[in-house]
């Protein structure tokens, strides 16, 4: 039966709703980070959900912008936790990135990384190869810098989060994107990975940023909201927009994605927004920023137990 | 007296036109890479016209965003490369105005988080600024380093040993609204010779603002305060009386601007004439403020002036 789910209205989620909710869709597409785990910490119900999803016959899928661990770690992480999830089912930054240069940028040559090995590792994985990875310091002179060697066979500069970032990979990644045919990819543009205890990590979006301001050229970006990373599942997996939900903690990023691409949203909250930010949005007055506007919320996804469990 | 020769809008002077100039001027502002100076290199005849503006009687100083030296440094390096007559107290860098800024405008009491290089550190501890000390040991992450207390400033500028650990120290201070976010420059990148460039403070710079969510206060060019600090340092300066020279229309010639200073481009550095003038010709008025009044092929071009008030004194 299909219910006319009203769009974009920011609604509680809980009751009746959930079941219907539930029952209007074949697949569920779940952020990570502040969502189903913070950190190394599961969420508090959120291995019961996902495998209760399953066994209810659900695809269940997981859509990251966190470039740092291959689609076989998020598994392995996962099954620590008490996921069921094979590594097909996830689709991170890092997958995505090395997939987009192969099939749409059709890249012939290697790669200038600024990021994880796990980028590293997937990049190897579809037959690209990279340098630049890990620590890279400031020797010499000023002048040396400016002359680093460029190696021939680069043909994309390509930046996702990367620990070891230093001057001197800022400086290389700059020195290649002055060839205009070098092409510039960027894994997202997440300002910051939230920490406990008030601390923050700086995202990819910052060291995006600092290598555009540098080069005076825009990143095309590969992560949320960007529709790639859907489409990189829907060729994989012939799922219908219409009978998918996608569920996050971020309305600039996932509920975007889901309004980008046509699927229902759910906001949880125990993430990075909040329903003020969202009703900020609705209540705004510009038609850009609907796209940000979750169709429901929940306080954590553990409130969808009740309707899997009954 | 500004507009007095009727060639704004970027017209290249030569001859005559620069001896009015040079009369009726008597503040001279230079920037110092691409326009006196490449690297280790004089720009040709640049030293023989800054000895002789000075010794004719005119003031001169040199306004650069490069954060990278102390003053004494810069002495070290005009006497090195012939320019005879410069003191320390005629040279502004940025790195030296953020100091003041903080010291007198400021009054900053508490620490200062500093993303830069040495030369940026001896300028605030000349000013009696406490700066956070660099302790990280090597395997220091931001999980599991510790944060000074009483931070109550951000200065970003030029840093060659910038990580990513003092990235994230820097944007948890910012957390805090009370404390400062400074930043030497703007500049996305420098040129070196030879057509080469390096990434700017203002690459690093734009980084934290994304982390912080915040927009630095830039205390170099085009922002006002450098003019200040010269202005203030010489008892008060007439905008009408000065000339502001320099090679990048985006922080020169709009400093210039911002401070009511006829300004003049040479072209011995970053900026093309062609770029100047599509400025000219654009339909937003904003960008008129990008436009040189005067433009010269090198400062050298002053020289035949001088000569000809060395004839006429004779």
């Amino acid at each position: 039966m299909s219910c006319q789910m009203s769009r974009s209205k920011c609604a509680r989620l809980s009751g009746a709703l959930v079941e219907q909710l539930l029952d209007s869709v074949d697949s569920v597409l779940f952020d990570c980070d502040g969502v189903i785990w913070r950190g190394d910490q599961a969420i508090a119900g959120a291995s019961e959900v996902i495998n209760l999803l399953k066994e209810h016959g659900k695809k269940v899928f997981f859509v990251t912008n966190n470039s740092t661990k291959t689609r076989k770690m998020y598994a392995d992480k996962m099954s620590s936790l008490g996921f069921n999830v094979t590594a097909d089912e996830v689709f991170g930054t890092a997958y995505c990135c090395a997939v987009f240069l192969k099939t749409v940028c059709r890249l012939e040559g290697k790669v200038y990384l600024m990021g994880s090995n796990a980028m590293k590792q997937e990049l190897e994985a579809v037959g690209v190869q990279q340098v630049g990875v890990g620590p890279d310091h400031v020797s010499g002179q000023q002048t040396d810098w400016a002359n680093v060697p460029l190696d021939p066979e680069v043909k994309a500069v390509v930046v996702g989060f990367d620990e070891h970032f230093s001057y001197m990979k800022l400086n290389r990644a700059m020195q290649y994107l002055v060839q205009k045919d070098c092409l510039f990819v960027g894994t997202n543009r997440d300002t910051r990975l939230p920490l406990e205890g008030g601390k923050a990590v700086p995202g990819t979006g910052c060291l995006l940023q600092a290598v555009e301001t540098a080069a005076q050229r825009q990143a095309q970006t590969v992560g949320k909201p960007n529709h790639f990373m859907f489409d990189c599942l829907a060729a994989q997996f012939g799922v219908e927009r219409e009978r998918c939900l996608m569920v996050g903690d971020r309305l600039d990023t996932d509920i975007l994605l889901g309004s980008n691409c046509g699927l229902k949203t759910l906001l949880t909250l125990t993430g990075v927004s909040t329903v003020a930010e969202a009703e900020a949005h609705r209540d705004s007055g510009s038609a850009e920023r609907q796209g940000m506007v979750p169709d429901y919320y929940v306080e954590s996804i553990a409130d969808l137990l009740p309707a899997l469990q009954g | 007296m500004a507009g007095a020769f009727g060639f704004k809008g970027c017209q290249k002077i030569r001859g005559a036109q620069i001896r009015g100039l040079l009369e009726a001027k008597d503040f001279f502002l230079f920037d110092c890479d691409g326009v006196i100076w490449h690297g280790e290199n004089a720009i040709t005849g640049a030293a023989k016209v800054v000895n002789a503006l000075i010794r004719s009687g005119k003031n001169v100083v040199f306004v650069t965003n490069n954060s990278t030296r102390p003053r004494e440094n810069y002495v070290n390096k005009f006497t090195r490369l012939g320019f005879t007559d410069v003191m320390l107290d005629q040279i502004f860098s940025s790195s030296y105005c953020s100091a003041l800024y903080l010291r007198d405008v400021v009054k900053v009491r508490g620490q200062v988080f500093v993303i830069g290089c040495e030369g940026l550190r001896m300028e605030l501890l000349e000013a009696g600024i406490p700066c956070v000390e660099e302790t990280d040991d090597p395997d220091a992450t931001i999980y599991n380093c510790a944060l000074a207390p009483d931070v109550k400033a951000v200065l970003v500028g030029h840093d060659d040993k910038l990580t990513f650990l003092k990235l994230a120290k820097a944007s948890c201070y910012l957390r805090d609204p009370e404390c400062l976010f400074l930043a030497t420059d703007n500049d996305p990148w420098h040129p070196l010779s030879g057509g080469r460039i390096l990434p700017g403070s203002g690459s690093l710079t734009a980084a934290l603002e994304v982390a912080s969510g915040r927009k630095a206060t830039v205390i170099g060019k085009p922002s006002r305060f450098m003019f200040e600090c010269i202005s203030s340092q010489f008892k008060g300066v007439d905008p009408a009386q000065c000339l502001m020279v320099g090679d990048r229309l985006e922080t020169d010639m709009l400093f210039g601007s911002n401070c009511g200073l006829d300004t003049m481009l040479t072209l011995t550095g970053v900026s093309q004439i062609e770029e100047a003038q599509e400025y000219r010709n654009s339909d937003l008025t904003t960008n008129h403020s990008y436009v040189p009044d005067y433009v010269v092929d090198t400062i050298a071009d002053f020289l035949p002036a001088f000569e000809d008030m060395e004839e006429q004194n004779d």
